[in-house]
Order: C-alpha cells, then structure tokens, then sequence
C-alpha cells in the first residue's frame, strides 16, 4: 500500500466521514445519523396491511421528519430511498401476502371474467400504494419516484390476462353508466393504469360505439341516424369519459378542451362505423330508395369525415357483380337499379364521381343485353304492367342532354373531384333518361325501337278502345320533348293514320255498311311489318273486295293494299248444338271459314286453301281451335270440324269466348336495320381487315363509296352497336376493329 | 256450321292509283318514286311532314306522275319552261 493510495483512502474516509457526522462533536453526529436510518427504514418498510399492528404505529411523525431531514442533511436521501424503493416493494409485492393475493385472482380471472374480482383486485392494490406512499412532506421527488417504482414493479408481476379483465371491467363501467365511480378512477389514475392501459380504455369505448351502432341502425334507412347517435354519444359516452380524459376539470369549459381531442377521436369513430355499415347495406339501401333516404343523407355525411369512397365504390360494384349483373337477373330490373342507384349516389356525392365509378360497369353491361333499348322504351311509354316507372312523374320533363364539354368560361367552375379518374366527364346532373339514353351512342337506336313498339300498340287499337289513340299522342308529345319534334315526325304521322282511318271508316260505313273497320296506314312511315301471302277466303275476300271499292269511291286516286295477317275478326259460330264466340286473328278466322265449306280438311289442303302459309303458323292457328273444341285432329294432320261438342273435349277449360289476339308482328327495329345493313357487312369486314382499327366516321365515309348506301352515322353506329353483340366487332374509345 | 263475322278489325295500306301497276298484283314491293325528288309516292316530298292529303300526286297527260308540290316548284323556275321533267313535253295535268 503506497503512501499515495493511503492518503486518499484517508481523505476519503474523512470526507465521508464528515458527510455522515456533520459538524457534530465527537461521534455523535454519526450516532444520530444512524438512529435516524433506523426509524426512516423502520417507517418506510412496507407491511402486510392485514397486518393487525398496521397502521397502529406509534411512531412519531415528528421524530420520523426528522429522520429524514437528518438524512437528507448528510445528502444521503436517495441511497435510502434506492434501497427502500428496490428491495422493499419489490420484496413485498413478490412475498407471500401480496404474490398469493394476485395469483388468486389471477387464477380465478382465468376461469371467469368477473368483474367484481378485478375491482376489489384494484381496490386493493390501491390501498397499498396509499398505504406504503411516503408522507407528503417528503416532497414531489420522493413522491413521483415511490409512485414510479410501484408500477414498475407492479406491471412486472401482473399477467396477461389481466388485461383481459381489466376491458371486462372498464366495459362493465359502460354499460350501465349508474355503476360508474369516480373512486374506480381515482384508483386506476393512482395506479397509473389510465396511462398504460389507454388504448384498451379506448378500445372499450369504441367497442361499445360500434355494438350500439350496429343495434340500432342496422336496416333502420328511413330517417338519418346521425343525429340521434350524435346525442348518445353527449348522453352515455361524454360522461364515461370524463373521469378519465378530463380528469381535474373545474368546470365545463375546461372539461370541453380536455376533451376535445378525444372527442373527436370517438366521434370519427363513430362516423366510420356507420360508414362501414351503410356501405355493407348500400345495396339493399338503394333497393329500398326512396324510402332509405335517411341513411343516405347519414352515408353523404360520413363520407366528408371518413374517406371510405373508394371503399363504398368497391362495396357497391362488388354487390351489383354478384346480385345484378348475372343472366338472372330481369333487364327491367337491372335498368329500375341503375335508376336507383343514379338517384342514390346523386345523393351521397352531388359532383357524380361516385356515380359514374359505379355506374360504369352496369352501362356496359346493359349495353351488352339486346332488349335494354326495348325496356327503357316500354317504360317511357307507359307499357309497363308494374307501373312501376323508371321515370318520376314529378321529375321535369326535359330534352336529352348530351354530355358537355367543359365550359372554360364557367365562372362557377369547380376542378373535378379528387378521386375522380381520368375519363371522369363531369356531367351535369341530368335527367334519368338523359342518362339511359346515354347509354348508347346514338338516340337513334330508341326512337326506331319507339316506332316500332308504337306500332304495335297502335295497331292493337280497335273501335272499341279508340280512346287509347289519344293517349299514345299524349306519350309521344311528351316525348317529343325529349327526343325532338323531328325525331318523332314519323309517329305524328302514325298517329294520323289512326285518326284518319277512323274518319274514312266512318265515311265508308255511311255510304255503304260492313263490318269490316280497317286502320289504314301509310306504309312508308310504319316499321316494316311482316309481310304475309294469305289470301282470305270464302265471304271474307268478299267484304275486303266491297270495302276496298268502297274506299276508292271516297278516295279515287287511292287504292287499299290489305294486310291480311294484321287485324283481329270477331266470329260466331252456329254449330249443331251450340255457338261459339271468338276473336282471333285473322289466319284462324279463314282457316274456319273453310271448315263453313266441307268438315274434313288436311293441313296441306288448308294451307293451300288461304294461299300460302307458314307450316308452324298453320298449325298454330288450329291448335286454337282445337283448344276451343271446334276442331279435332283425327290423325296427323287431318282435321275434322265437331258440330256435335264431344264428351272429352276440352271446350270446358277455355271460355266459350276466348281472346286469343296477339300483338301484332312488327320485327324489332333493330332487327330490320340489320337486315339492311347486312349487305354493307361484307364492305366493313373488309375494310377493318385491311386496316385495323377505325373510327365511325371513316367507315362511313368509306361506305359511301358503295353501291345505294344511304344511312346516317347514327344508322351505322346503331349497327356496329349490333354487330358488336354478336360478336363481330371490338369497340373501343371509338374506333372499332374486328373481334379476333 | 255457320260462320258469321260479326267484327273485323282490319289493317291495310293505301297506295296512289299511279295507273301503271294495279295495287293487287302481287310482287309490286318495289317503291316507285317521284321523278323529282325521289322520296316515294306514299312518302311526302321534301317541304311536307304528313304524306297523302297533304301531300298529292300530280297527275300528266304524258303518263308522269309526281308529288304535287315537286312539280309546280320546277314549273315556278324559268328553266322548266313548263315542261315535264321526264320528257320535256309541255306539261299538261291529266284530268281524272
């Protein structure tokens, strides 16, 4: 041991040694000091509170103070308080009283979640940390270092599962709010689990948000649910809150600020959780438009606080994949949803981007269905049998709109939404045929097939139902509105051909009296209708001859061309034992007009007997009466007239007047176009082949060029819409190719 | 038996009476049209929306036949000098 080591091993002895005794004479400083360590361990070592002497401590408050000042004196405070805080609690908490304490509720949480259990657990562990807390005249940093280590320690012995129990028992201070105490709180604050256990306090109540949404809004659509839940959330979730977010509020200000950022947070919570439901629903929410109309004024609101668009956008066109757009599905169904959902999502999202995201899959979809055209057409003009019309009566009936190009000069002008896509038109909120219409490239392709369906009606129009021609005007002045006035000239004439004819009948019966009543049409501007060779016999020849020489008595530079397989004849039949009354159309009409003349015919007799016919037409002509016990087929196509009904006929189940009138036989429009189209196939063939890809124009700029080729662009759109369902063709961003 | 119509409700076209074909020969679909404007007989020529009535033929002596209101249009230009565009016979209205 050198002199040097012996020095300072001296200095520092003396140092400490003058540390610990002060400025005291002699060793009684020292005495002190060491008296003073005694009673501050002897006060602070912790004890089993259970214990029967605890709290009976007859120490001296005054003489413990003064302990620790003289501690604290010889700077020898925080060596004690390491040593008491490492050991002591450590021990204690781990020894027998506290660990057995714990592991038994521990052990019994894991058989039940009772909460009771976990409460008095916390109580509990609460008693002890105020029981062990150093006085508080010790100061703030003896304080916050005591509370620091007892969690610590405390965090390290608690087990998983009492994370479990401890959301079972902020959920159980939830539910029914009475059960709430401040104490509970206090407790948890004291213990410092509010800070580490936030996320799972947290997470309760958004549990909780998200049960109570589901409970009451789930399939609730009529009226917004967001106000209601708004109020719930002041009247059960601010109160639970309080104690824990806005903990020392003084007053109600105070508490708002505290809580303001947490709000928020519970409330976006809630927002997208209604979210997240309607956007599950939307389907069905726009099934039951207009009557869902609350949920989606809620949808358009949590919208602007939630960005789930593109989710809702995914939702729906999921949905309409799986329960719209399949074979099953009706095409007038498919067109009342798309209406639906265009009214819907106008709701929801005003700017359209929604909408056309949406909407683009079943446009193209219906694009693909052949009878799309037919359906929007027979809604418009009221031939549906639900009634149930795409178009609002409310809704202002308005010409069709075509897709705008910006306006650059709009001073109203909004960029396009965020998330709209880069073919995003944005299109004013036009009407809903508008929009259907739309569908298609051209209107064309509707007002052919409006013709068409008007001539159908039209033509099922007899005297005693005049009254249904001033209907059909009334429907096609309102869509001339739509479509044009000279879109629609044809039908203006359509409809004069029935006025007229009811005129020149009316003249025709005064001069000479039959019972024949023809509608008389002007050829060239009707839908092409089937052309037929029958020719009528036996007494209706007779009457046709007699009208049409009437006719041209009225009218003399005019001559009548009948249409012999159009119209209807109402007969009666004088058989042996009974009468019969029918309207049928015609071809039935002439084929028991021969029956008049001998009872047994063949079919190839009677074939030959009305001109010539089509064999299926033939046949079903009989069958109708057969079906009405007139005739009978006795072997293959041999028929045998009944004058005496027989026993097993099956007269009884048909009416003895029965309406076997059809809708007349007007191939569908598009059906004619490409008829005539089919020629200029073989030119487009050819020229896509050669080369590629072309837009419309070109083609038909290059189809002039061909032998009697007269149609419009929109003609030849309409047929390469045609041609494109068939297969034929590929058309994309307006140039079309063909389909390889 | 006895068959008695009581009702038929008919469908028929009407045609003019251009004299050459008879309506009721068959295979007479192809459309025969003004010589001036070449919208068809039944059709109406270019200035008319309602064909028949409103819109006549006009009958020639020369055996033509147009819309009326195609012919005294050409008749009201000073090239027509009045004559039938068909064979530039002076234009004389068929009586009938």
């Amino acid at each position: 041991m050198t002199a040097a080591l012996r020095s300072q091993m001296a200095a520092k002895w003396n140092d400490g040694f003058t540390r610990l005794n002060r400025t005291e004479p002699g060793i009684t400083g020292l005495i002190s000091f060491s008296q003073a360590w005694n009673v501050a361990t002897d006060y602070l070592h912790p004890r089993d509170i259970a214990d029967p002497t605890f709290g009976k401590k007859t120490t001296d408050m005054a003489v413990v103070k003064a302990a620790f000042d003289t501690i604290n004196r010889s700077r020898r405070l925080p060596v004690m308080l390491e040593t008491f805080l490492g050991a002591g609690i450590n021990i204690w908490l781990n020894t027998r009283s506290a660990s057995s304490f714990l592991a038994h509720f521990l052990y019994d949480l894991q058989e039940s979640d009772d909460t009771a259990v976990i409460n008095s657990l916390i109580f509990r562990l609460v008693e002890w940390f105020r029981a062990w807390a150093p006085i508080d005249e010790l100061g703030p940093t003896i304080r916050s270092a005591y509370t620091l280590t007892f969690q610590t320690q405390l965090f390290s012995i608690l087990r998983p599962t009492f994370v479990r129990g401890f959301k079972a028992l902020c959920t159980s201070t939830l539910v029914p709010v009475a059960r709430q105490t401040p104490e509970m709180w206090e407790a948890f604050e004291a213990l410092g689990l509010t800070d580490r256990y936030e996320g799972i306090i947290a997470s309760v109540g958004y549990e909780r948000i998200e049960e109570y949404v589901h409970e009451t809004c789930t399939g609730k659509w009529d009226t917004p649910c967001l106000e209601s839940l708004r109020s719930w959330m002041t009247m059960q979730i601010v109160p639970w809150m309080l104690p824990m977010y806005a903990k020392g509020a003084v007053n109600t200000d105070e508490a708002r600020g505290m809580l303001q950022n947490v709000g928020s947070r519970f409330d976006f919570h809630m927002n997208k959780t209604l979210c997240d439901l309607r956007t599950s629903e939307i389907f069905d929410i726009i099934i039951d438009f207009p009557d869902s109309n609350g949920a989606l004024q809620d949808l358009k609101e949590c919208l602007q606080r939630v960005d789930q668009r593109a989710a809702l956008v995914q939702s729906l066109r999921k949905s309409n994949r799986k329960r719209l757009l399949h074979p099953g599905a009706d095409t007038k169904l498919i067109l009342q949803q798309y209406v639906a959902t265009i009214k819907c999502l106008r709701i929801v999202d005003p700017p359209g981007v929604l909408l056309f995201k949406v909407a683009d899959p079943i446009r193209r979809y219906l694009r693909e269905r052949p009878d799309t055209i037919r359906s929007i057409v027979a809604n418009l003009v009221g031939d549906d049998d639900s009634g149930d019309s795409l178009v609002d009566e409310n809704e202002p009936i308005q010409p069709l709109q075509a897709l705008e190009t910006e306006d650059y000069n709009d001073p109203n002008w909004d960029p396009e939404p965020i998330d709209a896509g880069p073919d995003f038109r944005t299109n004013k909120p036009s009407d809903v045929i508008s929009t259907l219409v739309s569908i298609y490239d051209s209107k064309d392709l509707f007002v052919k097939e409006l013709q068409v369906l008007l001539a159908q009606r039209l033509l099922a129009i007899t005297d005693d139902n005049f009254e249904k021609v001033e209907k059909e005007r009334r429907n096609i002045e309102i869509l001339k509105i739509r479509f044009g006035e000279a879109a629609l000239q044809v039908c203006e004439v359509m409809l004069r051909d029935m006025t007229d004819s009811k005129r020149i009948d009316g003249h025709v019966q005064s001069k000479r009296p039959s019972i024949v009543h023809p509608t008389i049409i002007s050829r060239n501007f009707w839908p092409s209708l089937e052309s037929s060779d029958i020719v009528m016999p036996g007494q209706f020849q007779a009457l046709q001859t007699e009208y049409a020489k009437e006719f041209s008595t009225f009218k003399p530079d005019k001559r009548l061309r009948w249409l012999p397989h159009l119209g209807t004849v109402h007969l009666e039949l004088q058989l042996e034992d009974r009468t019969i009354e029918a309207d049928v159309p015609p071809l039935e009409a002439a084929f028991i007009e021969l029956f008049s003349q001998k009872n047994i015919w063949t079919m190839n007799e009677l074939v030959s007997g009305v001109g010539s016919v089509d064999r299926t037409a033939a046949l079903k002509a009989l069958i109708t009466w057969i079906d009405l016990g007139v005739l009978k087929e006795d072997e293959e196509n041999v028929f045998r007239l009944l004058e005496v009904a027989e026993e097993t006929a099956p007269a009884a189940r048909t009416a003895p007047t029965a309406n076997v009138v059809e809708e007349p036989a007007v191939s569908a429009a598009q059906q004619q176009q490409a008829d005539q189209m089919r020629l200029y196939w073989k030119f487009i063939e050819g020229m896509l082949t050669n080369l590629g890809s072309l837009p419309l124009d070109r083609i038909q700029t290059m189809l002039r060029f061909a032998p009697g080729y007269d149609k419009t662009p929109e003609q030849l759109a309409g047929f390469m819409e045609a041609a494109r369902r068939e297969g034929l063709v590929v058309g994309r961003d307006g140039m079309w190719r063909l389909n390889r | 038996m006895k068959v008695t119509v009581k009702h038929w409700h008919a469908v028929a076209q009407w045609r003019w009476d251009t004299g050459g074909t008879e309506p009721d020969r068959g295979g007479d679909d192809e459309e025969d049209v003004c010589g001036i404007c070449r919208a068809a007989y039944e059709g109406c020529c270019p200035s008319c929306k309602m064909p028949g009535d409103d819109c006549p033929l006009i009958w020639g002596q020369c055996s033509h036949v147009f819309h009326m209101h195609c012919l005294l249009k050409w008749i009201g230009t000073p090239a027509s000098k009045q004559q039938c565009p068909m064979d530039r016979r002076p234009w004389v209205t068929a009586e009938r």
